[in-house]
């Protein structure tokens, strides 16, 4: 199986706050990954660690095993489309086409004219007068005109309106299946995700929370609603990851590693409840300290 | 590459241009016209004849007159070209600041710089296509500003090495160009923003123009010293052009009794009360007037070094923006 991306103990420092840390995953070629968490988490600098604009502080990033930054061998076959879609807005869509096209080597200009033509995008306006999604679809066709092997999108549909979402992550969809890219497409909107990755990589407050295929991350987890639990050993439970308490009964999202307690009742969960009990963790206490109120 | 950094700054290359033809239509006809006159009055005769030590006195006085006329009539224009002296850090602030400023301001350095060329060869192109546009730019202005200044400075005194004039002409408005692009696109490299990076210039430029011009330039080469009699004739062992640096009035065991002065009396001429000339300063019989000077032929030599100094200072600030820029995310 080949490793698209791969990032061990990476970090990333700002000053003294890491914006990531110990961040190791591997993610396999063809997938289609998405990379979860809230704002602030790091998302946005694991992406740029990926495409070599920023340096590692600790640890490696390694693109299809090459070192990104300041490596411009690997950019050639990595497509990066930075958040809220930074195009030089006094250029036309088509003077984008033939100018980024004289800035890379394995540069299909007829695709990405055939892209844009089809999503009627105007040629001879500046991209600076298009709709937000239509600069989201100058940038992402620029992207695959470069036949990337790697996707990089930061927050691409973060800033569209939901029917522009769907046919941004639609029109993504349906041209990364032909070329068998791989994608890894950063958003905090949990719905646009279940429905187009296969892949995930959860981050939460700098570290990397839950990396997997999303079928086997539905299949692992289960919610399971029992009896007051008080953090003892369970069957068939390899780690509780959320638990809520009444008095007398728990409910527990849990990692499952085979046939659990016949006492406690199981649920199967969505994807989305997967997430968010992964992003409820690690929450910081120290800014109860800062606030100077009692955590 | 090269397509990009066309396509990016066409407009603002027009606007240079034009920039130069509406200050050219200016200045032209007005240099020609000072031309016209300063032949009319007979002054490039002058300017040979002053250069002569055996100079008729007559002939002098004739032409200190001529020289006097011109600078009444065209003196006004040296404001003029105080103004013109701003045009090299006008191009640090708006070719150089915004280089880099501008697309970390706007975000568009994460597009340009995951393209395939990779952002070292960005930088290299940007920064050499912008050093070619300014050299240009710098070189037609300094022989520009030398031929339209060069009446000015042969009628005044102090020629071609006094203050604001050097500056305009030569080869060193080429080293100030460079330095103030160079700084402009270093200070851009700072920040994220354009503004901040535009005051760094701004600052950054008087300040180490400033600098050099005052503390550096006199002490280029040593400075010669001229000395002759408060009691003669006048006749200063100088030429028109040499440039003064300090000057006073020194009694004969060396002591300076009258700094920033000359006095000049005939042998024979006494003060007020019958007291020899110049008492009432403390002047002593065989005092004599000093002055601290660079001579005026050694023009290029001091604007090659201070072209020298000026490029070598941008290629610094260059060197150092390229580092910067691997920093940038």
């Amino acid at each position: 199986m080949e490793i698209a991306l791969e990032a061990e103990q990476l970090g990333k420092r700002y000053g003294r706050r890491w914006a990531l840390q110990d961040c190791s995953f591997q993610l396999p070629a063809g997938r289609i990954a998405g990379l979860v968490g809230p704002n602030g988490a790091g998302k946005s600098t694991l992406l740029h660690l990926a495409v070599g604009l920023l340096r590692p502080d600790a640890g490696t990033v390694r693109v299809f095993d090459r070192t990104p930054y300041d490596n411009p061998a690997v950019l050639p076959e990595v497509g990066f489309v930075a958040q809220d879609t930074p195009l030089y807005r006094d250029f036309t869509a088509a003077e984008l086409v033939r100018i980024t096209g004289r800035m890379n080597s394995r540069w299909d200009g007829a695709l990405a004219r055939e892209r844009l033509a089809q999503l009627g995008i105007p040629p001879k306006l500046p991209v600076g007068q298009l709709s937000g999604g239509q600069r989201a679809q100058v940038a992402l066709a620029l992207a695959l005109a470069k036949r990337p092997r790697l996707l990089l999108l930061d927050e691409p549909v973060a800033s569209l309106d939901p029917l522009a979402r769907r046919e941004f992550l639609q029109s993504l969809m349906g041209s990364v299946a032909e070329s068998g890219t791989t994608v890894l497409l950063s958003s905090h909107l949990l719905g646009d995700l279940e429905r187009v990755c296969d892949h995930l990589v959860v981050l939460n407050a700098a570290r990397v929370r839950l990396v997997g295929a999303v079928e086997d991350l539905v299949a692992g987890h289960r919610q399971l609603v029992g009896p007051r639990h008080r953090g003892e050993p369970i069957t068939g439970v390899e780690a509780v990851v959320r638990a809520s308490h009444t008095d007398r009964q728990s409910t527990l999202l849990a990692r499952v590693d085979g046939v659990v307690d016949p006492e406690w009742t199981v649920h199967d969960v969505t994807l989305e409840e997967v997430i968010l009990a992964y992003l409820g963790e690690g929450e910081t206490r120290a800014s109860h300290t800062e606030w100077e109120v009692p955590a | 590459m090269i397509a990009l950094a066309w396509r990016q700054h066409r407009r603002q290359m027009l606007f240079t241009l034009i920039g130069f033809a509406v200050l050219a239509a200016l200045m032209i006809p007005i240099g020609i016209s000072m031309r016209h006159t300063f032949t009319d009055l007979g002054l490039p005769e002058c300017v040979r004849a002053l250069s002569r030590s055996d100079v008729a006195p007559a002939t002098a006085d004739t032409c200190e007159g001529a020289f006097h006329q011109f600078t009444n009539r065209y003196g006004n224009l040296n404001l003029v070209a105080v103004l013109l002296l701003v045009l090299p850090m006008l191009v640090g602030l708006f070719w150089g600041a915004p280089l880099v400023a501008r697309e970390v301001e706007q975000g568009t350095h994460r597009f340009a710089w995951t393209q395939g060329i990779g952002r070292r060869h960005w930088a290299m192109v940007k920064f050499g296509l912008v050093v070619a546009v300014t050299t240009l730019a710098a070189v037609c202005y300094g022989l520009g500003m030398s031929w339209w200044v060069s009446p000015l400075t042969q009628a005044a005194r102090e020629g071609r090495l006094g203050f604001v004039v050097f500056d305009l002409q030569g080869v060193a408005p080429i080293g100030y160009t460079l330095f103030a692009v160079a700084l402009g696109i270093f200070a851009g490299t700072l920040g994220r923003r354009m503004l901040p990076a535009m005051t760094i210039t701004l600052v950054g430029y008087i300040g180490v123009r400033a600098a050099v011009e005052v503390l550096a330039r006199p002490h280029y080469q040593p400075a010669r010293t001229a000395e002759f009699p408060v009691a003669g004739d006048g006749r200063v062992p100088m030429n028109r052009g040499d440039w003064i640096l300090s000057s006073g009035v020194r009694n004969p065991d060396g002591k300076m009794v009258a700094p920033d002065a000359q006095i000049v009396c005939p042998p024979d001429v006494q003060g007020p009360g019958g007291r020899p000339c110049g008492a009432e300063l403390g002047v002593q019989p065989g005092a004599y007037n000093w002055q601290l000077y660079q001579p005026g032929d050694r023009f290029w030599l001091f604007q090659g070094i201070e072209t020298g100094i000026f490029i070598a200072l941008a290629a610094v600030l260059l060197y150092l923006a390229l580092r910067r820029i691997r920093r940038l995310a």
